[in-house]
């Protein structure tokens, strides 16, 4: 492969052109109550290629690997089309050129295992969701896992083979009471082989039980409190109201927003540290190279409440004159690298948890992660669960919190950062442009916010 | 690739089904008002059910030999659950026009002019915003088979346009975009599309604060996926039989409020997701869902159906709700057009009646919460504050709150006449509804 692969480069006649190929096995399990809604092991291959030329980019995805010195032509072709209307070229920063292998750990490799296996283990965790109460009417237990087997070279001589695994699991139990439907969930992801799934019993029964817990739980009142973000949802908030606009990408083009996120601006408190890292043992987000095949670096967003570093593929950092982060990434052939994060969390700080319930008189404690989305400095995103906190104690459940707001304000109106911290990966993952789902894992200790805007009925 | 349904059954299968799907397209992205990348995608991605022993199995692969995708597929079959339904012989059935063969023939050139004129369009105007167009065409030829007999195929095209806009100040950016997807080269309308986006910006010129409690609410178009969304799982056969719809066992009930009506009409010739067959091969029909706010019909595929113990409606499509996953999703009940029956008046006649209130044009957070229940929660990325009869401005940092289906019900106020495509599978009017909480500051 790799002698073909670098044949064909040297005949491209584009100022810059690379190639990835990607061969990927995948397998699924899904229960939905008693029915076994997928089951399915499938491997598939598909390349993409990308050529530069006078500061435009051409791209040509692929399935047929035979046709590949034709798709070289094609993407440079295009990109010869797109540069006769481009004014504001696309240069790459300077990377060295890099030949090397990296394979993700499995004690238990994926393909290995029987589908028969996989099913017994979802099965399982189906059964204790469905048998953990009787107001448990329907489950939606998912395991999928994927080895993704990269080939990237490109013209400047650079070529890497990378199998990255990943296991994913969710456990999501639906209760049901007089037409109230409420949902609990546990959504796992790591970077890693079948071992990964092994264990997750009682996460399946925790799953069950709050989704029953919230039936009784009482609407959350709307209006501005303090919050207390428990690790994961703090861990969603940094990614999603933050990770995503530190992203140079949609700087490139943009001279206003580049403005905002300027370096050495003031976002927070002294306490907040920000950061996203490209290799972490064992986590999901972890990228050694990313698809340009630029190594890792390891970047403080945030330091000391300051804004002192953004994410960057080639082209970003060129433009932006920074070092090149190795933040390229794509889901799969079929997608071109994007800037995107990796593992990103906010590094611990020094308050325990009762210190931080201490003097707040009627405020919320935000718990798990439903979703989340972004639009630049708006952000939304939705709690599983969550507690009133009254005269500085955990009071009753309450449910339907969905918490909203401007980025920027909220960062600043952080008050404590807990000494406690977790890093995970979910069930789902990172998308954008198109492009999903993403490995990646989120973290963050316990986190206080003054001033939040929680909706509710 | 044919024969791998005749080997499918030399190793024991008693039925098979191979779905190809062969895609050409070609897609221009403009940043920032320039020109980022012109790209071209040719994927051949197939799929595969057998049913050996009685039980089913579903795999699928790109650029892979036929013998792994057969392994594959019977492997899982092995160890799957029995499949509750047979395959149909595949028959012609009403032929819904998709294929426009303008639409092949459309050059990187031509996308990459209208780009540029989109982008001269709103700078004409709004000078100093950033202007982002996504533009592309694709050509799908789909091709399903199975051993009961018989072979559907077609081709279909689509055009899909994107405009979007972003206004960056310090403490106030706000991104606002319009979207459109047509399978026919002469539906597709730049212009229109443009001089929506100016309506809207103009409209945004100011931020005023939002009404807060429960004022009335206006969706546009738009944003109407907000309450019907949570319909879309609802009235899905397969929800129904998972007990998970709150639609469940009330056909023939008046769940709705009377003016309401939801048909899913597969026969709209050149519709954005028009097709004269579905994922599962099965000719495609009109089902009314909800005539007059009473519950008329659920929509099922092969699976749902036969588990409901009922006919497949035809909506079996690839990729769940959205029907748009691929080759690599199984199908599921999805929805193929949905419309909602336009009422009176235009929208300047609906923000007169109003008076006071909030529009709400696009949301962040769709699908975020409980959809199941009906609850929605979403940040109003797009919402004008009209008073007097008249948008005075949009709004910043505003959330709505309420449930699709108790708004649907006891909220409608009144329903336009001006429907829309939106998303590629929805045409609605706007819809005037009280009921929605608005938070704010």
């Amino acid at each position: 492969m790799e002698a073909c692969l670098r044949e064909v480069l040297t005949r491209s006649k584009a100022d810059y052109a690379e190639i990835r190929w990607e061969e990927i096995f995948r397998s699924r399990v899904v229960f939905q109550r008693e029915q076994l809604l997928a089951l399915e092991a499938t491997e598939e291959r598909g390349g993409i290629v990308r050529a530069l030329v006078d500061g435009a980019w051409g791209l040509a995805v692929f399935t047929d690997l035979d046709e590949l010195s034709k798709k070289i032509e094609e993407a440079t072709c295009l990109a010869r089309t797109a540069a006769r209307h481009v004014r504001d070229k696309v240069f790459l920063a300077e990377v060295e050129p890099v030949e090397d292998h990296y394979h993700g750990q499995m004690v238990r490799d994926i393909r290995g295992i029987p589908l028969e296996e996989k099913r017994k283990l979802v099965q399982n965790y189906n059964k204790i969701v469905l048998e953990s109460h009787p107001a448990i009417v329907a489950s939606s237990v998912r395991y999928a896992d994927s080895l993704r087997r990269v080939v990237y070279a490109n013209s400047e001589g650079t070529y890497i083979e990378q199998e990255v695994p990943d296991v994913t699991l969710m456990l999501a139990a639906v209760a049901r009471k007089n037409g109230d439907v409420q949902q609990g969930f546990e959504s796992l992801g790591f970077a890693g082989g079948f071992e990964k799934a092994l264990g997750h019993e009682e996460k399946a029964r925790a799953a069950a039980k709050r989704a029953v817990d919230l039936l009784s739980a009482k609407p959350v009142k709307g209006g501005r409190y303090t919050v207390i973000l428990d690790p994961d949802l703090a861990g969603v908030f940094i990614h999603e109201a933050f990770g995503h606009i530190c992203e140079a990408d949609f700087l490139l083009r943009n001279e206003p927003m580049r403005r905002v996120m300027e370096l050495g601006k003031r976002f927070g408190v002294e306490t907040l540290n920000v950061v996203d890292d490209g290799f972490i043992p064992g986590a999901r987000g972890n990228c050694p190279y990313d698809d340009e095949g630029v190594p890792r670096r390891r970047v403080y967003l945030i330091r000391e409440g300051v804004l002192t570093g953004l994410l960057h593929s080639r082209a970003t950092a060129k433009k932006l004159g920074a070092k090149p982060t190795g933040n390229a990434r794509a889901v799969s052939w079929e997608h071109e690298p994007i800037v995107r994060m990796r593992n990103t969390f906010i590094e611990p700080g020094s308050y325990t948890f009762e210190e931080m319930l201490e003097g707040i008189e009627y405020g919320i404690y935000a718990c798990g992660a439903f979703g989340g989305q972004t639009e630049f400095e708006q952000f939304t995103f939705s709690a599983a669960y969550g507690y009133e906190i009254v005269n500085g104690k955990i009071g009753e459940m309450v449910r339907d919190v969905v918490l909203t707001g401007n980025v920027f304000q909220t960062l600043r109106s952080i008050e404590m950062i807990g000494k406690d911290f977790q890093l995970r990966g979910s069930a789902g993952g990172c998308g954008k442009g198109g492009q999903w789902p993403l490995p990646i894992t989120t973290g963050a200790p316990h986190v206080r916010i003054r001033d939040v805007i929680v909706g509710g009925r | 690739m044919m024969e791998i349904l005749e080997l499918a059954q030399k190793r024991k299968a008693e039925a098979a089904e191979l779905y190809e799907a062969r895609t050409e397209a070609l897609g221009v992205v403009f940043h920032g008002g320039e020109v980022e990348k012109v790209g071209s995608e040719a994927i051949v991605g197939r799929a595969l059910r057998v049913i050996l022993g009685g039980k089913l199995g579903f795999a699928s692969t790109a650029g892979g030999a036929p013998e792994a995708l057969l392994e594959a597929a019977l492997g899982a079959a092995q160890h799957g659950d029995p499949a509750p339904f047979r395959f149909p012989t595949l028959r012609n059935g009403t032929k819904v026009e998709a294929f426009d063969p303008a639409v092949p023939k459309i050059s990187a050139e031509e996308l990459l002019t209208w780009g540029e004129e989109a982008v001269r369009a709103i700078r004409a105007e709004f000078p100093e915003l950033v202007v982002n167009v996504y533009l592309s065409r694709t050509t799908t030829e789909v091709v399903i088979r199975n051993t009961a007999g018989g072979e559907r195929r077609e081709k279909r095209t689509g055009i899909s346009l994107t405009v979007g806009v972003e206004r960056v100040r310090e403490g106030d950016i706000w991104l606002i975009y319009e979207t459109q997807a047509v399978r026919r080269l002469v539906d597709l309308d730049r212009k229109g599309l443009v001089e929506k986006l100016l309506q809207k910006l103009h409209w945004g010129v100011e931020v005023v604060p939002p009404p807060v409690g429960k004022p009335p609410v206006l969706f546009l178009p738009s944003a109407v996926p907000v309450l019907v969304l949570p319909l879309t799982h609802g009235l899905s056969g397969l929800s129904v039989f998972l007990g998970t719809s709150p639609l469940k066992g009330r056909l023939g009930e008046q769940a709705f409020h009377k003016e309401f009506n939801l048909v899913d009409d597969g026969l709209i010739p050149f519709g954005p997701r028009s097709r004269s067959f579905d994922d599962e091969g099965l000719p495609v029909g009109r089902l009314p869902l909800v005539e007059d706010g009473v519950v008329q019909s659920f929509f099922y595929d092969l699976r749902a159906a036969a588990l409901n113990g009922v006919e497949s409606t035809g909506n079996g499509l690839k990729g769940g709700p959205f029907g748009d996953g691929g080759f690599r999703a199984p199908p599921g009940p999805a929805p193929r057009h949905l419309l909602i029956r336009p009422g009176e008046g235009s929208l300047e006649a609906l923000m007169r009646d109003m008076k006071e209130g909030l529009v709400v044009s696009d949301v962040i957070g769709l699908g975020q919460g409980n959809i199941q229940s009906g609850a929605f929660s979403n940040n109003v990325s797009v919402g004008f504050v009209v008073r007097n009869g008249k948008v005075v401005g949009r709004v910043k940092n505003t959330m709505i709150f309420g449930n699709a289906y108790e708004v649907l019900k006891n909220g409608l106020i009144q329903i336009g006449g001006e429907p829309e495509w939106v998303g590629g599978s929805l045409y609605t009017p706007p819809l005037l509804v009280e009921g929605v909480s608005v938070v704010g500051r």
